[in-house]
């Protein structure tokens, strides 16, 4: 018997954001589209909510609050324990953003729930749910059964695909925000500085990403990397020899301690393959190396490899990609 | 200052990863643990605390099986620590996440604490669930993905950046509180070796796990994959830059199918 699945959103531009539409979706496959129910916290959640209904979902809860705006886990475990309760939910699915991995911690305790966070799948087997996630940055898959009747569950980013829109209305219930500790409303948030990545899509949603190393020598000379990253309409990363350097910032930095990406397509320029960086990307579905040295590592795990001069095939490669897109 | 670090003790980054023949973990036979990387940087971060402001203490604390969870926490006493505390746990597979915050609570409660620092997640796991769940336990905020963490000597509140999808956010909040640290120091502090052989002797306060453990809301292993193993990139073949280009133009279009 599968209860109800309540996914709670977060808001992105006034939207719903991507990783939320991406836990709508894994939450419909796994329990059924007519299980599953959406929450949304915040002052302004009523516009993003109408997302859960073209995503398919019939009803919403809604916590209006402008205190909830950029509230942090904690807060809003104790709305959605409450929620998940008074709908006899069994299941709690969220994006994998910061905000889902500590809402699903905190669900651990104040919900009695099994927790997995970087879920890739889910499955019902009876009332028994398990779930598989890589570890090991990559390097390994576990299997993992969920104990008890409560889980929590934040899935890897692009685990699912978000579903196709279409016109469709949700039910809004509203949650009282009575009841939460003072002491986690006292901390503050100041300000958040966007940090400037360019016109090209986030390192972590991006389904191209192309990075570039140590082979590209100077900071002047990253611009092959960004002209390659423009033609496909891909994220710009980069190893940590580069961040290091101060070539790029470290919000750059594709690796064990930077950024984790699994696109679709992965471009290594002038990377060596150091296993700190292969535990960052080495879960993309196909990993294309350009590196002049025969013997780097970057090509034990490549599927495509160039041992090239990257200053010579670089140019002629964005060229090439230009005119094959028409651009 | 009081302040506790919770450590984990990971596989090696270089270990060979080998199903365990049962087929539901790691194997973990002959492979050498480590302090986790965010963990690391935890101990450097409330070491770096400690030394800004005359006074504090940082107590090291892990729950965990032997013997792996008492090397790191002696590992930890030779970069520094003052204090360790071990909540030991049954040998052999550790704790899932939320079991393991349930253990940490009882040592970090039982002392005390006015900043917990962890590490972001840990190598091995990567579920970054601990700090929140041990929060949670603890009846006080967590913040994760923190970065440059301040704090002035008698201040009510911390300061610190978090790294999260929104950009650089920028937070006080008050003591105490869980911090997971996404800090990565250029430079962290080594052990000497008089500070290894000394840390052997110092004494490690050991506690209890609950008697009965909650068995709801916990996560079992079943099964351990490891992918294929990568055959090698298929090298592609060229005379000319603009050759080598149309090929992997081709290539990824017709082949692969990932071309957009």
């Amino acid at each position: 018997m599968t209860g109800p699945t309540l996914v709670v959103g977060e808001v992105h531009d006034g939207g719903l954001s991507d990783a939320t539409k991406e836990a709508v979706g894994f939450a419909q496959s796994v329990s059924g589209k007519e299980n599953v129910v959406g929450f949304l916290a915040g002052s302004s959640s009523r516009a993003p909510a109408a997302g859960f209904g073209r995503c398919g979902v019939a009803r919403t809860f809604v916590a209006e609050d402008p205190r909830l705006d950029g509230a942090v886990g904690a807060v809003v475990a104790h709305l959605v324990a409450s929620a998940a309760d008074s709908l006899g939910a069994d299941l709690v699915v969220v994006g994998g953003s910061t905000f889902g991995r500590d809402l699903v911690a905190r669900l651990g305790v104040r919900w009695s729930a099994a927790v997995a966070t970087g879920v890739t799948s889910l499955s019902r087997t009876g009332a028994a749910l398990e779930v598989r996630r890589p570890v090991f940055g990559g390097r390994a898959t576990e299997t993992r059964q969920l104990e008890g009747a409560h889980a929590a569950v934040a899935i890897r980013p692009h685990a699912s695909a978000a579903p196709p829109e279409s016109p469709g209305e949700t039910a809004l219930t509203a949650v009282s925000v009575e009841g939460i500790p003072p002491l986690l409303w006292a901390p503050q948030r100041l300000g958040v500085k966007v940090v400037p990545r360019g016109a090209g899509p986030s390192l972590t949603d991006a389904s191209i990403v192309v990075s570039g190393g140590r082979g590209i020598r100077a900071a002047e000379n990253f611009r092959l990397i960004d002209e390659l990253a423009a033609s496909l309409d891909a994220a710009v990363g980069a190893s940590r020899a580069v961040t290091d350097a101060g070539w790029r910032p470290e919000n750059y930095q594709v690796g064990q301690t930077g950024k984790q990406v699994s696109p679709q397509l992965y471009v290594a320029v002038g990377i060596s393959g150091a296993i700190q960086h292969l535990m960052g990307m080495i879960s993309s579905r196909v990993i294309v190396a350009i590196n002049s040295d025969p013997s780097a590592p970057i090509f034990k795990v490549a599927d495509y490899g160039l041992v090239a001069d990257l200053f010579q095939v670089v140019p002629a490669l964005t060229q090439e990609i230009r005119r094959a897109r028409g651009q | 200052m009081e302040i506790v670090v919770c450590v984990k003790p990971v596989p090696d980054a270089e270990t060979r990863l080998r199903t365990a023949p049962d087929g539901t973990t790691l194997d973990i036979e002959a492979v050498k643990f480590v302090l986790a990387g965010y963990d690391e940087s935890a101990v450097e971060q409330a070491l770096l605390l400690r030394e800004a402001n005359p006074g504090s203490k940082v107590h090291v604390v892990s729950a965990g099986p032997p013997p792996r969870t008492e090397e790191v926490l002696r590992a930890s006493l030779a970069l520094g620590c003052d204090l360790a505390t071990w909540v030991e746990t049954p040998p052999g597979v550790a704790p899932d996440p939320v079991s393991a915050a349930r253990a940490l609570a009882r040592a970090v409660s039982a002392v005390p604490h006015d900043l917990v620092l962890c590490g972001k997640n840990a190598g091995d796991d990567e579920a970054g669930v601990v700090p929140g769940a041990l929060a949670e336990l603890l009846g006080v905020p967590d913040f994760s993905a923190v970065l440059d963490l301040r704090w002035d000597a008698g201040a009510a509140r911390l300061r610190f950046q978090r790294n999260t999808e929104a950009g650089v956010e920028s937070w006080e909040a008050p003591l105490p509180c869980v911090v997971a640290l996404q800090q990565a120091w250029n430079d962290p502090r080594t052990a000497k070796l008089p500070a290894i052989l000394k840390s052997r002797r110092l004494p490690i306060a050991k506690v209890s796990p609950e008697a009965a453990a909650p068995t709801v809301g916990t996560t079992r292993p079943t099964k351990f994959e490891l992918p294929p193993p990568r055959t090698g990139a298929k090298l592609i073949e060229f005379k000319t830059p603009e050759e080598a280009a149309q090929k992997l133009v081709k290539v990824l279009k017709e082949e692969a199918k990932v071309f957009p």
